[in-house]
């Protein structure tokens, strides 16, 4: 592995070299508001293309409220377009862009979440092939960014991961706290990236500093949980059933906010939208909280109850993905806890799953409901 | 105070008055609370209130909540004043019956708009807008009130709305257009904004109608503009002011400045406020011969 040094001061020196390849990049941004009078706001940190090395917050903030997942996994894109002539339907193809793309700033439980999307979108591991995300995902290079102050939502060190991991990286950035980066380049895209950058990259990184900055941040993390007894737990078929679903589900109101924030959240629905006879087939992201998500024509919804909803999420995250494929359902980022409008915490259902391996017959948040 | 609520709660449950209390409880992390459903008398003991209740609980009495109201024969829920205008406008639009709720209520300071600025205490850097010029931090309608509510006139002045309002509303058409633009496209129709309103009441609600589609699902523009313009005409005159759709949105826009500039037109028409008196006739479904009419173009 080749490892090389940069100084974090002159990131928006290599946003510009990138932007002069023609690149587009994305990178974390404060989005401007409309006036800082009202306490209504916090401060909106997002994924966005920038057009100059001026305008980042590559290394600053935690993490962008949307993630990188929308620019694989596109928030609605046209599949086709269609016309009606008579009896007949002409389909016709759309034109989709795919710039090749440098995302820069990519925390690593974001890092790690792509892997996940790919399990689900690509031929390999899927037997299907999703096209869209595919082509993306071939011209998108990852440069990641360990994370130097995690919050008291992230819980990556209990899924797996780590504050300073490198999976899913093309290039990966760790500040070693005298203001410069220790770099790390991983992949053939990542060192298309760093031989761009070239003139500002230095002699060769310090690894045993590198791992002593991570090291430091791991014991940041504070919410930490045992996510092993938990999938053998949700295997049991008999506690598909448990009472601790209802108990703990019944505040969810059934918004999507944990999905959509959520970086391996994949689900998608398709609809037609019409005008006259023609139109376009436009794929959207979906849901499982919706209380339409399963529901069949005939009226019936096997997931009738919010709770019976969440406890699918949950399933999902530490039972189903994990069955399915070899990359994380679940990279622990937090943002489903940090944008839960009733601080519905997929770690408590965790410490409840661990409680109920170890005590079957006992709820750790009722001990007496029965 | 909270030990005047956890007593009343304790024989509330004890005396089988009330099968639940809503309340609040500490959350998963210390700058958070989450609603709690408190079910037995040993358990009062989890109620807490401070400045990080924001939360309207009220939202948890929509019919929409059938299954987790099920059982429920009556309810004592803990209310701030706002909340309390909350239940009253339930009530005005037969979601609940005044006898179905015991509403213990509380006096309140203001709230904290986000768990980020929670700091150990209150202060004007981390106030929600709603409270800044809120009239009813002494609730107007209780069963139970710690203490006694001192007399308030709640004549005037109708609640302060957010300042941005008015700077919105003094930007040029496509500078304010262009305002939306760019918050709208962070949206991606997770509807966190209508599920924790406790007046979005419907059970298939406009947006998710399939036969026809009135409102394209996809968060494009159209999608996206057509839903928030629909949420927003659908409060008219019914959304008291909880700010909860904003704090909800998980990309921090701020679709209640919608909903309170609405509020500004039915006060300016009506001289109406939703929510305070449960004698009140509703303007939108009331006909009055001086109304006036001028507004529609
Ligand atoms: S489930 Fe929550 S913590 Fe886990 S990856 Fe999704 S948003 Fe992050
Ligand atoms: S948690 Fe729900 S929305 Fe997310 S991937 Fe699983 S089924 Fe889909
Ligand atoms: S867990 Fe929270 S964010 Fe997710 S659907 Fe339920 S209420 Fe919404
Ligand atoms: S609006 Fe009034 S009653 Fe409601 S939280 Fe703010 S100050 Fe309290
Ligand atoms: S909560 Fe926010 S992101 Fe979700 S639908 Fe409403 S405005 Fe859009
Ligand atoms: S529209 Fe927003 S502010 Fe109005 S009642 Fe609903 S959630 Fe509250």
């Amino acid at each position: 592995m080749k490892t090389a040094t940069l100084n974090k001061s002159d990131i928006g020196k290599c946003i510009d070299l990138l932007l002069q390849s023609d690149l587009r990049v994305i990178a974390p941004r404060l989005i401007p508001r409309l006036d800082e009078d009202g306490t209504d706001s916090i401060d909106v940190l997002t994924f966005t293309e920038v057009d100059s090395g001026d305008d980042h917050q590559v290394g600053e903030g935690l993490l962008p409220l949307n993630g990188v997942k929308e620019f694989l996994f596109a928030k609605h894109e046209p599949l086709f377009a269609y016309e009606k002539r008579g009896k007949k339907i002409e389909i016709i193809p759309v034109h989709h862009e795919y710039p090749q793309t440098v995302i820069i700033g990519v925390r690593p439980c974001d890092a790690a979440s792509i892997a996940s999307l790919e399990s689900v979108f690509s031929d390999a591991n899927a037997g299907f092939e999703d096209p869209f995300f595919t082509e993306r995902r071939s011209r998108t290079t990852f440069v990641t960014y360990s994370c130097t102050a995690p919050d008291a939502s992230c819980f990556c060190t209990s899924v797996n991961l780590a504050p300073d991991s490198a999976k899913g990286s093309d290039l990966h950035l760790t500040e070693l706290g005298d203001g410069r980066l220790h770099v790390e380049v991983l992949t053939e895209a990542g060192e298309a990236v760093a031989n761009k950058l070239e003139t500002l990259l230095e002699g060769e990184g310090d690894q045993a500093a590198r791992e002593k900055a991570g090291a430091t941040v791991h014991e940041k993390l504070t919410r930490l949980r045992n996510s092993a007894p938990i999938m053998d737990w949700l295997m049991d078929t008999a506690n598909f059933d448990d009472e601790m679903w209802e108990r703990l589900g019944e505040k969810c109101i059934g918004c999507g906010a944990c999905t959509f924030v959520c970086p391996t959240c994949h689900c998608f629905d398709i609809v037609d939208e019409n005008k006259g006879s023609k139109g376009y087939r436009i794929k959207f992201w979906d849901s499982c909280q919706f209380d339409h998500f399963t529901l069949h024509a005939s009226g019936h919804n096997p997931r009738d109850w919010q709770f019976k909803r969440y406890r699918n999420r949950f399933n999902c995250k530490f039972k189903i993905y994990p069955e399915k494929f070899e990359t994380p359902g679940c990279v622990g980022c937090g943002r489903c806890i940090r944008a839960c409008p009733v601080n519905l915490d997929i770690t408590e259902y965790m410490a409840e799953v661990a409680h109920k391996a170890a005590n079957p017959n006992a709820m750790k948040a009722d001990p007496d409901f029965e | 105070m909270i030990e005047q609520i956890r007593n009343q709660a304790r024989k509330l449950l004890e005396d089988g008055d009330v099968d639940v209390v809503i309340g609040y409880a500490e959350g998963s992390d210390p700058s958070r609370t989450t609603p709690v459903f408190i079910r037995k008398a040993k358990d009062v003991d989890k109620l807490i209130y401070d400045p990080r209740c924001i939360n309207s609980l009220p939202l948890y009495l929509n019919k929409r909540h059938e299954y987790t109201r099920k059982g429920w024969k009556k309810t004592a829920i803990i209310g701030k004043g706002c909340d309390i205008r909350a239940i009253v406008q339930l009530i005005a639009e037969n979601q609940l019956k005044r006898d179905e709720i015991y509403i213990l209520g509380v006096p309140c300071e203001g709230q904290v708009s986000h768990p980020e600025k929670w700091d150990g205490s209150l202060h004007d850097g981390n106030r929600a807008t709603k409270c800044i010029g809120c009239d009813v931090m002494t609730p107007h309608e209780t069963d139970f009130f710690p203490g006694t509510k001192p007399d308030v006139d709640r004549s005037s002045p109708y609640e302060v709305t957010s300042p941005k309002v008015a700077n919105l509303m003094e930007l040029e058409l496509d500078k304010r257009f262009a305002f939306w633009r760019t918050d709208f496209d962070r949206c991606f129709k997770c509807y966190a904004c209508r599920e924790v309103c406790p007046h979005c009441s419907c059970n298939v609600c406009i947006t998710d109608e399939t036969t026809p589609s009135w409102i394209d699902p996809a968060a494009h523009k159209k999608g996206v503009f057509s839903w928030h313009l629909t949420r927003a005409m659908h409060l008219v005159g019914r959304c008291t002011g909880c700010g909860e759709c904003t704090r909800a949105c998980p990309m921090d826009i701020q679709v209640d400045l919608f909903n309170q500039r609405m509020k500004e037109v039915v006060q300016e028409s009506y001289s109406y406020k939703p929510g305070y008196s449960l004698e009140d006739k509703h303007p939108l479904i009331t006909y009055q011969v001086d109304d006036r009419e001028d507004f529609i173009k």
